[in-house]
């Protein structure tokens, strides 16, 4: 039941935004939202850590439960409450293969889009930003994208990443791409269907139910301006 | 059937003994392995590349279906072959919850081993290579398997969940060895991880998963300071 389960999480994380969907996309919408606050060192406290010993966003409970992976929260869920909301892994072996593939796959963006673009941005001073090492950097995440793109063309115009029915994938890909846009990432143009994947999505009612509340009628740096 | 399964996998690599050691639990000893060669770059021959468009390692198909991402071909395996060989996934909740999230946990040791270490150690020239900042990619990595030792510590057996061998070791165990094989020292510091290390070792899917050359080259000491 949605009354047993806790979710603690971040403003901003995609992690947790991956989680609060899920939720969302169960019908698990009453859960206990407990919203985390990294300036204030909440993360650090000795009563989160009990929980998380890492110290890391979301921390997920449901009773005696504590899962912190964002996916393996969201497969736990898929599981737990597999007879009600979205199915969001198919039963069908080709299809459940293809949303598994996609969702373990979206680590790519972020190693190359969050760990080695992002993070230099929130580690290295304006004035020391490396011009060539940005644009390497760039470049990389560009033929990332490129990939994600091609995916997305594959399946045909307005059709979800794995096909044309919103499944788990989705729920892996999207807190990211919403993340990089909010980041500067400029998708129309050079991504046509990324972009419209990203305006479609961002009206689903999980997702609207999950935006960082910071993001609401503000602008992010424009850090990946330069992808 | 594991005539339909074919994987191609390279020399050495966590995520392709993932696969394989899962085929194994599985009873698909029988599926069609190819270990291919990285330095004569066949991971971008044609054969791969239509698997995996990536052209990286491990790539499976089974019949029509190709899935890459080591994680994501367990799960798949557990599933399709869910009423054959070990039980990897328990069906009760809140056991596979822990068995998921240890998982995917088990990743943050290649982050913390490879890209904090290793591949710094093997990229970087040595007169280029940051005392300050190795040591502190050491510290981050023993703090890591700090947590493991933890997660042994409170199992309720000799597999990482407990009683049960899961996917959890599937996902973890090779990430491990691949640590001693880079002689990161285990024993004194971490005497959990070292009894859980050569109690695994000894399992029949991972002896026929270990690969060739880790017994016929020496091991290469990138993580012996650690």
């Amino acid at each position: 039941m949605a009354s047993d389960i806790t979710l603690y999480w971040g403003s901003g994380s995609p992690f947790a935004m991956r989680a609060m969907m899920s939720l969302e996309e169960k019908g698990l919408s009453g859960y206990t939202s407990k919203q985390i606050t990294f300036d204030k060192n909440e993360h650090k406290s000795d009563e989160y850590l009990k929980l998380n010993p890492r110290g890391q966003v979301p921390t997920f409970k449901h009773g005696d439960v504590i899962v912190n992976e964002s996916l393996a929260i969201c497969l736990y869920l898929e599981r737990t409450f597999k007879g009600q909301g979205t199915t969001l892994i198919p039963d069908e072996a080709g299809q459940q293969a293809l949303v598994l593939q996609r969702a373990v796959e979206s680590d790519n963006i972020q190693s190359k889009a969050f760990v080695n673009m992002v993070y230099y941005f929130f580690t290295t001073k304006a004035e020391d930003r490396d011009e060539a090492l940005l644009e390497e950097k760039a470049k990389a995440v560009r033929e990332e994208l490129q990939i994600w793109e091609g995916y997305l063309a594959k399946q045909g115009d307005g059709s979800y990443i794995a096909g044309k029915d919103f499944t788990l994938a989705d729920i892996t890909l999207f807190p990211f791409l919403a993340t990089l846009v909010r980041m500067g990432l400029r998708l129309e143009g050079r991504f046509p269907h990324l972009a419209s994947y990203h305006e479609k999505l961002k009206e689903r009612p999980s997702v609207k139910a999950s935006w960082p509340p910071h993001w609401k009628g503000t602008t992010g740096p424009g850090w990946l301006n330069v992808v | 059937m594991a005539s339909n399964i074919t994987l191609y996998f390279g020399p050495g690599g966590g995520p392709s003994m993932r696969v394989q050691v899962c085929l194994e639990e599985k009873g698909l000893s029988g599926y069609n392995g190819k270990l291919l060669n990285t330095e004569k770059n066949e991971h971008k021959s044609e054969e791969v590349l239509k698997i995996n468009p990536r052209g990286q390692f491990p790539a499976m198909k089974h019949g029509d279906v190709a899935v890459n991402d080591s994680l994501a071909a367990c799960l798949y395996l557990e599933n399709a072959f869910k009423n054959q060989g070990t039980k990897l996934l328990p069906d009760n909740p809140a056991q596979q919850a822990l068995v998921f999230q240890r998982m995917f946990e088990a990743d943050n040791i290649s982050t913390k081993a490879f890209d904090g270490i290793v591949w710094y150690k093997i990229r970087t020239k040595p007169e280029y290579q940051d005392e300050a900042h190795l040591a502190k990619k050491r510290k981050d990595l023993v703090e890591e398997l700090g947590f493991w030792e933890g997660h042994l510590a409170k199992a309720e057996g000799p597999y990482l969940t407990g009683r049960d061998f899961t996917l959890a070791d599937v996902s973890f165990f090779p990430m491990l060895a691949i640590l001693v094989r880079l002689q990161l020292p285990l024993k004194e510091r971490f005497p959990r991880l070292d009894s859980y290390y050569m109690q695994v070792k000894e399992r029949s899917s991972i002896k026929s998963s270990w690969p060739p050359e880790w017994d016929a080259k020496p091991a290469p000491d990138l993580l012996k300071d650690v």
